[in-house]
């Protein structure tokens, strides 16, 4: 028995006095837990009394970074993203944050776009379609260059769509259409032919598709970017920073108005709101609207603002689910949810959404007064299906942790009222991508659908939604044929009604990206900023 | 009721049982009631400061911060009871196994356990979540699985011992049974170790909780644990750092009550240290 002591660690003598010895040590033993439970105490209370005390030091600390004198515009501009690339290969690796950083500023297209997602002149200064809408001609500038120097010519650019085509790069499914590009030195225009009309054409040559590469440089795509744009990438660190240089060759109107521009991904919001309040960062896009407390109350020395953008978090409900297949909840659901309080519980950027089409997208119609939030009209609903809050109809929502749990907590107790269990499944991304995405194994699913111009998920049977309707499917066939924009319009939203009226899914709310700098940033673009982020503007003076 | 006695008379043993106490109280009253309905949401007012209808204020969600850590505790006194029996039941089957009369089976279950050892309770558990999802089980059998290596680890010299004694030998020439001795003989040699390290278990047990939710594999959306209410306000530590502060504060107390709590019972609880025991 003796030696057993030894099993706890205290030494092994049993003898009378060393138990009088641990029994004086018992008596020191409160001053240890109780010096514990106050050191405890006292280091939460430096931890909150320094994060209280921080926004202050970090406003005046944090300003003068990159200056030296005041008045001036300074040569350098850190900016603050989230998502980083992991190589700089465009034509082949997907993700918005090449899109974010290239296109613009390093890459051009043969068009661009302006921040209402309009389409502007690039490369081609003007162009004309035909009357059958299959044929565009373009009109390029004249002396382009790129930042080895090499003329930009008509070749470039028709070379450079007719690889992504031949050799499938990424976004080339959006080009089936055509038929050829051909390009014409003398006159310096391209021609692109299509098969079919596509009243998307333009807009799609604003993205990947339209860029152009030069057609006589060898560099690795990976590490480098040799482009027409008002910057050149000096220096690429993977999932790190990107630091851009003006490019002295550039040849157009949208010359850098800052010589360097580091970018910098922070993937933790933490850090990345600690890097703008000790001035490592001038702007930081996004911030979540709750985390940007300190900066909105703190106006004199910065600034914070929520861009338009094409971010919608749909609700689908599995149109061929057991039970989300009866039009009447799915009716019921959209009544039972009160957007305005979601939107307000995220800090009220958001704007309310009531059908598939974004403000920035052709075809926006305000949908939001279809399904007004209205508590009894989804009760009713919901008794004629033969559930109530007694006896409650079991559905499951399935969503990437990504988005917080916040969302999932607040749609439950929306429901609860009018007789709905919902249980809520937060997984994987990838789990999401198995079962809903690619298995349709679900009853309702949440995702941020930030692509633009994706009204086809609806007109297509075999997407995650399950939702078939040939009316819609023959509206959409219609608006991309269309050659005109206003007839395109017009069509996109006669469908788009269609789709909020049947109740698919309910749209949460049209996200906004919530940007915030410090005062003396100018030109950095707030709309769309996720997915185009042209930084030629951007001046930093204090 | 000796030794809750001895206890009681030492001020750490007071202390944590009456931490203890308490939370067995919040447990079972938040069972009836919490000072606001546990799953209502209020968007319009998240992250609100501490008033008289919000005692502790809101989440980010608009949810009482006070309801969710008391149903919360109830969720963790289920995890930390059913863990400690999944480590005390685990953990003497090895023990068994380890001092065994089959010295082939004693020699291979010490070296299984000391390589099972080596597994990291973490990975054990990212293992379980790939089929069972985010769910309580996760966290018992994961935490139960590591604990009872440990203690059967820790136990085994004791065990050992009382195998090798000679009441042991006695009882077992008499004609007892195999199991019969263990458990009448050897189990109670190594019960003051037992109780330490289980104690330190059901510590650890809390703080598991709070990491292994805050991974996203622990205790599911909707169930009010510690640990959800840590994850969910965590990332808002910057702006709103009072709301973190409530769990955090909670799980320190608890965990450092626990582990005080095997202490004080592990000396009370022993004749050696104990006079009073001898005493009786």
């Amino acid at each position: 028995m003796s030696d057993n002591n030894g099993a706890h660690g205290q030494s092994g003598a049993t003898t009378d006095s060393s138990l009088e010895g641990r029994a004086k040590t018992q008596k020191n033993g409160p001053k240890w837990w109780l010096g514990a439970v106050i050191g405890v105490i006292v280091a939460i209370a430096i931890i909150v009394g320094v994060n209280l005390a921080k926004p202050n030091a970090g406003a005046q600390g944090g300003n003068p970074s990159t200056v030296e004198t005041g008045g001036n515009a300074a040569d350098i501009v850190t900016i603050g993203l989230k998502l980083a690339p992991t190589n700089l290969d465009i034509r082949n690796t997907s993700g918005s944050a090449l899109d974010q950083v290239l296109i613009g500023n390093v890459y051009e297209g043969l068009v661009a776009r302006d921040g209402n997602n309009q389409v502007v002149p690039s490369i081609a200064k003007s162009w004309e379609e035909s009357k059958d809408g299959l044929t565009y001609t373009f009109h390029l500038n004249d002396n382009m260059t790129f930042s080895n120097g090499d003329a930009l010519t008509a070749e470039d650019v028709a070379w450079s769509i007719n690889q992504l085509i031949k050799n499938q790069y990424h976004d080339a499914d959006s080009l089936s259409m055509v038929k050829s590009v051909a390009a014409d030195d003398d006159k310096n225009t391209v021609t692109i032919t299509l098969k079919t009309a596509n009243s998307n054409l333009l807009w799609t040559l604003t993205g990947r598709p339209g860029l152009v590469f030069d057609k006589d440089a060898t560099y690795d795509a990976k590490t480098e970017a040799i482009g027409s744009g008002p910057y050149t990438v000096a220096k690429f660190v993977a999932n790190d920073s990107i630091t851009l240089k003006a490019n002295p060759r550039y040849w157009g109107s949208h010359k850098a108005k800052t010589a360097t521009v580091v970018v910098k991904y922070l993937a933790d919001d933490n850090a990345a709101v600690n890097a703008l309040k000790s001035g490592d960062v001038q702007v930081l896009a996004p911030i979540t609207e709750n985390l940007a407390e300190p900066f909105t109350s703190d106006s004199e020395h910065y600034t914070v603002k929520a861009g338009d953008d094409t971010d919608k978090y749909v609700m689908a409900f599995n149109s061929k689910g057991k039970n989300t297949s009866d039009k009447r909840v799915r009716q019921a659901i959209r009544y039972a949810i009160n957007h305005e309080e979601l939107i307000a519980s995220r800090g009220g950027a958001d704007k309310a959404l009531g059908g598939p089409i974004p403000s920035l997208d052709p075809g926006y119609e305000d949908l939001t007064g279809l399904y007004p939030h209205d508590e009894a009209k989804a009760k009713a609903l919901m008794q004629e299906a033969g559930y109530s809050t007694d006896k409650p109809l079991k559905l499951t929502l399935t969503y990437a942790n990504i988005y917080g749990t916040e969302l999932g907590d607040q749609l439950r107790s929306q429901l609860a009222k009018i007789g709905i269990d919902l249980k809520v499944n937060v997984v994987e991304f990838s789990t999401w991508l198995q079962d809903v995405y690619t298995n349709k194994d679900y009853d309702i699913s949440l995702v941020d659908h930030n692509e633009s111009h994706d009204f086809y998920q609806w007109a297509d049977p075999t997407y995650y939604y399950n939702y078939d309707n040939k009316e819609v499917q023959r509206l959409y066939a219609q608006a991309i044929a269309a050659t005109s924009d206003d007839q395109r319009d017009e069509l996109l939203a006669k469908a788009a009604k269609i789709v909020s009226e049947d109740a698919p899914a309910d749209w949460l709310f049209n996200y906004r990206v919530t940007t915030a700098w410090a005062n003396g940033v100018s030109g950095f673009p707030v709309n769309l900023n996720q997915t185009l982020l042209p930084l030629y503007n951007v001046t930093y003076t204090k | 009721m000796i030794v809750l006695r001895s206890m009681w008379r030492r001020s750490e043993g007071k202390f944590a049982l009456v931490v203890l106490g308490l939370w067995l109280f919040v447990a079972l009253v938040s069972l009836f009631w919490t000072p606001q309905p546990l799953l209502a949401t209020d968007g319009y007012h998240v992250w609100a400061k501490p008033s008289a209808a919000h005692w502790l204020g809101t989440d980010g969600t608009g949810a009482d911060v006070l309801s969710w850590l008391m149903a919360g505790s109830r969720t963790n006194l289920l995890i930390v009871v059913l863990t400690v029996l999944f480590a005390g039941a685990f953990g003497l089957l090895l023990v068994a196994a380890m001092v065994a009369r089959k010295s082939a089976l004693a020699g291979a279950s010490v070296v299984v356990i000391d390589a099972l050892i080596s597994i990291p309770t973490v990975l054990l558990a990212l293992i379980l979540a790939v089929p069972l999802g985010a769910s309580i089980t996760v966290i018992v059998v994961a935490c139960g699985f590591g604990y009872g290596l440990n203690l059967a680890r820790v136990a085994r010299p004791a065990a050992l011992l009382a195998a090798r004694s000679s009441y042991v030998e006695s009882a077992l020439a008499a004609g007892a049974s195999g199991w019969w001795t263990f458990v009448r003989h050897i189990v109670p040699n190594t019960l003051p170790v037992l109780l330490v390290q289980l104690s330190l278990s059901a510590g650890t047990a809390v703080l598991a909780e709070s990491g292994l939710t805050y991974l996203g594999i622990g205790v599911p959306s909707g169930v009010p644990s510690w640990g959800h209410s840590l994850a969910t306000s965590v990332k808002f530590i910057n702006v709103y750092p009072l709301t973190v502060l409530w769990p955090g504060l909670i799980v320190t107390i608890v965990v450092v009550a626990l582990n005080v709590f095997g202490d004080v019972l592990r000396d009370a609880a022993d004749p050696l240290s104990n006079p009073e025991l001898r005493r009786s």
